[in-house]
């Protein structure tokens, strides 16, 4: 949780420090695709407490997750239908999910964590 | 450190949503919906529209500017008032048909059903008033800035009536062949009258009535030789 929230302010400060910006026509679609991000990372450290995790399954979770949520926020934009909706639905009450269960597994295992150091 | 390292996948990861979060507040868009390609289309439409109104209006100020300098050279002395009087004689003469103009365009050559017949009715083998006004407003449509036909120059009062065999256009008979002039774009004209579904392409492939046009570089129209005048309409009060 924390190297996660260490790793998020060292991307944000570097994002602003990079002088590359993209097109606001495609800011629906990168957020969107932040959120599946966001949704990805949260599974991870949960897999991670629960000592579940796996390489493959996070990788491909985390670019497949914000590939195919971008996708639906565009077909959407083509169909004239908020299609987004499904991957901020999902996504959304995911992250809630996994961060309900990184709580528990956080307030109950932290002194043998501790420990193990 | 080890590269399956979950703690440092997640960081890395991590890093990459937090560059992703930076950029995209970055783009300061202040906009509590996600903006979709629709909506930036409508907007771009609108602002388009107001710049478009902008543009008129700046023309509008330039023309009325250019009057301003005119009646102010008149002022003081500059300007013959008389010179510019004549002027604008001249360009109403012009615009309302009196004087003869040519220009590119088109001739249209129109005869009645001289070939095998259809039916037995002779009313299909020719032309009527009615085609006629359809050809003209038909190339109306498509821009032409004057229209005669056999050199009776069509005006806004002209009429176009049936006379049995003939027609008649500003009170003057006219019989086939008519020849209908018409300044204007050249190919937009054409295609007014030659292009497939208009109503000169019917009354060709259905009453199989002669309709020839040629496109022209140098079409002359001749001015309209009667007399015009109202009668019942008076012109409006400024601000009524």
């Amino acid at each position: 949780m924390v190297y996660a929230l260490i790793g998020i302010l060292v991307g944000a400060i570097i994002g602003f420090l990079l002088p590359y910006t993209y097109n606001t026509a495609y800011t629906l679609y990168i957020s969107v695709g932040i959120l599946a991000c966001l949704d990805s990372v949260f599974g991870g450290i949960r897999a991670n407490l629960e000592n579940k995790f796996n390489t493959r399954i996070f990788i491909s979770g985390f670019f497949g997750n914000a590939i195919l949520a971008a996708f639906l926020a565009y077909i959407g934009d083509r169909l004239g239908f908020p299609l987004y909706y499904a991957a901020i639905f999902t996504f959304g009450s995911r992250l809630f999910d996994n961060f309900a269960k990184i709580r528990r597994l956080w307030l109950f295992k932290e002194k043998p964590a501790e420990t193990e150091k | 450190m080890n590269k399956n390292n979950p703690k440092f996948l997640i960081t890395i990861f991590s890093v990459l949503v937090g560059i992703l979060i930076a950029s995209q507040m970055k783009l300061n868009v202040d906009l509590l919906t996600p903006v979709t390609v629709k909506s930036i289309i409508d907007t771009r439409k609108e602002i388009d529209a107001v710049r478009n109104e902008t543009a008129e209006l700046e023309k509008i100020i330039a023309i009325r500017e250019a009057e301003l300098a005119t009646l102010e050279s008149i002022n003081t002395g500059e300007a013959n008032i008389i010179d510019i009087l004549e002027d604008d004689v001249k360009n109403n003469r012009n615009k309302s048909g009196y004087t003869a103009l040519q220009g590119p365009g088109v001739e249209i050559i129109m005869y009645d059903n001289i070939g095998d017949g259809i039916g037995l009715n002779f009313n299909d083998y020719i032309i009527h008033d009615l085609d006629i006004l359809n050809i003209i407003n038909d190339l109306r449509v498509a821009g032409a800035e004057a229209i005669s036909i056999n050199d009776q120059r069509i005006i806004s009062s002209s009429e176009i009536k049936c006379g049995g065999p003939i027609i008649r256009v500003n009170g003057k008979s006219i019989g086939t062949p008519f020849v209908i002039n018409a300044i204007g774009d050249p190919q937009v004209l054409m295609a007014a009258v030659n292009a497939p579904g208009t109503y000169g392409n019917n009354l060709t492939k259905i009453y199989g009535i002669g309709i020839q046009p040629y496109v022209k570089d140098r079409v002359e129209v001749a001015a309209y030789k009667g007399q015009f005048q109202f009668n019942y309409a008076k012109p409006m009060e400024e601000g009524e």
